[in-house]
């Protein structure tokens, strides 16, 4: 390749020599392993292929046969002009003619469909009445004159003089843009329905983006090939796209948070009991097991999955019994997920029941003085929202009262610290907690976005890394780079960053 | 044998598709698909040395550096690439870099 060749003529070929070199090198691998040319044929088809609709290479094929970017269907009014100029159809532009090789001129009474190569050059004038055919099959009829030209993206853009429309129709349909927002994906027709285009008056200006939003939200697989306008703000739409998506997944993830803290919060009071089964005799362990069949009964299976979390929530402490709070709070104030917070409430009336009764049955010494009645109630007061530590603690105390037992006494203030801070139970516990506690103190690694494929990539061979401080210099060769889908080349890259 | 940097490329990807798609209707088998491979590494390393003559130089802001294995990857924000043609602003990018003068496959 000459020195002097631009690169953006230089790529496709060098591509293309690449391609040959390399079939050229495997043909008689080809040969040897016993196949027939025809396979190599099919790789060489399909690399080319794949390279072409990658749009890495600008024009990389020129043939007419290429994937149209679009098709022009004209009004019957130029079925004439059509005929007249047998193959070729002649559009008038601003700058020049521009000719087209006519797919089917005989069509139909409403229009020819043109097919235009990939090759032409842009801008094209498009009068009025034509309507807009993308290969992805969307319709768009252009009642005012508009100009397509080409973006830097190697789209091609509509730009069609405001003016014009307003003052030569007056009409309420007109070309209809839609700029970038994400609500105009509802605002889409049905498919394959011929569209009018109707200005957006608000956010007209001298020159208006034709974006067909509905075309890119609905075939976004597509290629690039079928894009009719510019895409540059593509990106802007589909960060729209996505920023809709995302609320929708954080309103779903929010759900389910809130799904996740009601059943916790939930178990939480059957779990509550579990240091008092392990502290106290079986009477309460029998107590756990019928708060555990209440508790676990009315819940969902979810719960069965969060109850380590549970225990993990009630047992390491006060600042985590509020964290706890704070979460129940949270999922108590989704309105929505009332119900089962309710069921907590009537699990912890039951608990607190039994728990009276319990304690009729484990207050044998006579010693209890303090009625756990009074003490529930007390509770019961409380809000809902208040720590489980707090309510199994005073469960726990009226348990201490009764059993007068050095060991629940020391299990219960363990229990107690525990609930402030303690860890007597699975060492997983502070594990998982910790892990949502300090989860804010990391700077976001950024490591995932290295392997998005969108990343703009450069593979070369460095010569020279250099360091000074902070700044750096790199001394590069031999590299493809890919900006966007595009593709360059270089001999040499010489960089500084800091 | 030649470095197999340049197998994440368009031209690379590409090929592997392409190679997956025979190979999954049974044409080739994957042996004879990394042979295609091998050759693609050397077909493409030669081409770059010795078809391409521009140069690049760009500026931008150094994210993050990593170098294992005698690789370099960097990620840099906010970068301008500047030929004598064109000038392109990316916002990220990142640069793998194998050792260019170690004489070893090219």
């Amino acid at each position: 390749m000459a020195p002097g060749v631009p690169d953006r003529d230089g790529l496709p070929k060098l591509y293309k020599s690449v391609i040959e070199d390399v079939i050229e090198g495997v043909r008689e691998l080809f040969a040897e392993e016993g196949l027939e040319e025809q396979v190599l044929k099919d790789l060489k088809q399909l690399w080319e292929t794949k390279v072409m609709q990658s749009k890495a290479t600008e024009g990389f094929f020129r043939h007419s046969h290429h994937t149209p970017q679009f098709t022009l269907q004209l009004p019957h009014n130029f079925h004439r002009v059509l005929q007249a100029s047998a193959a070729s159809l002649v559009i008038p532009t601003g700058r020049g003619f521009q000719h087209f090789t006519a797919a089917d001129l005989g069509a139909s009474r409403m229009g020819a469909t043109l097919t235009l190569p990939s090759g032409i050059a842009y801008p094209i004038h498009v009068p009025a009445g034509v309507t807009l055919q993308t290969a992805s099959g969307h319709l768009y009829k252009v009642n005012v004159p508009v100009m397509v030209t080409q973006a830097p993206g190697d789209a091609s853009v509509l730009h069609h003089p405001v003016q014009q429309i307003f003052q030569s129709l007056g009409q309420p349909s007109v070309l209809q843009a839609n700029i970038a927002s994400a609500a105009q994906v509802n605002a889409s027709s049905a498919p394959a329905a011929a569209e009018t285009l109707q200005p957006q008056e608000t956010a007209v200006q001298q020159t208006m983006v034709f974006q067909p939003n509905v075309m890119e939200k609905k075939h976004l697989e597509s290629s690039a090939n079928t894009t009719l306008v510019q895409q540059p703000s593509v990106s802007q739409q589909q960060l729209a796209t996505n920023a809709v998506l995302n609320q929708h997944a954080d309103a779903t993830e929010k759900s389910q948070h809130s799904n996740l803290y009601t059943a916790v919060f939930t178990p939480e009071s059957s779990e509550g009991f579990s240091p008092a089964e392990s502290l106290a005799n079986d009477s309460s362990s029998v107590l756990l097991d019928v708060e555990g069949q209440l508790d676990v009964e009315p819940q969902e299976s979810v719960q069965q999955q969060v109850s380590d979390d549970i225990i993990d929530l009630i047992i390491t402490g006060k600042s985590l019994d509020e964290y706890a709070v704070l979460k129940v709070q949270d999922s108590i104030s989704f309105s929505d997920k009332m119900e089962p917070t309710e069921q907590m409430e009537s699990n912890l009336q039951s608990e607190k029941d039994i728990c009276s009764d319990i304690e009729g049955i484990i207050q044998l010494d006579g010693t209890g003085d303090v009625s756990p009645k009074e003490e529930i109630p007390h509770t019961k007061d409380r809000e809902e929202n208040e720590s489980i530590g707090i309510i199994e603690s005073e469960d726990l105390k009226v348990l201490e009262d009764e059993e007068d037992d050095d060991e629940e006494c020391d299990s219960i203030s363990n229990t107690e610290s525990s609930s402030s801070g303690g860890d007597n139970e699975e060492p997983q516990i502070d594990i998982v907690e910790e892990d949502p506690l300090n989860s804010g103190d990391d700077v976001s690694e950024q490591d995932t976005p290295d392997l998005f494929d969108t990343d703009n990539v450069i593979v070369c061979q460095y010569e020279k890394i250099h360091r000074s401080k902070n700044k750096w210099k790199f001394y590069l060769k031999d590299g493809v780079m890919s900006f966007e889908g595009k593709d360059h080349v270089f001999a040499k890259a010489i960089g500084d960053a800091e | 044998m030649a470095y197999q940097l340049y197998r994440n490329t368009t031209l690379g990807n590409s090929l592997q598709e392409s190679l997956d798609e025979l190979i999954q209707s049974q044409q080739i088998t994957p042996q004879l698909a990394l042979q295609v491979l091998l050759q693609f590494d050397k077909a493409i390393n030669s081409a770059l040395a010795q078809r391409v003559r521009n140069r690049v130089n760009f500026r931008g802001s150094l994210n993050t550096y990593r170098f294992c294995d005698n690789v370099w990857t960097f990620v840099l924000n906010d970068v301008e690439f500047r030929e004598v043609t064109e000038l392109v602003k990316v916002d990220k990018v990142k640069i793998v870099a194998c050792d260019g003068k170690s004489k070893y496959g090219i």
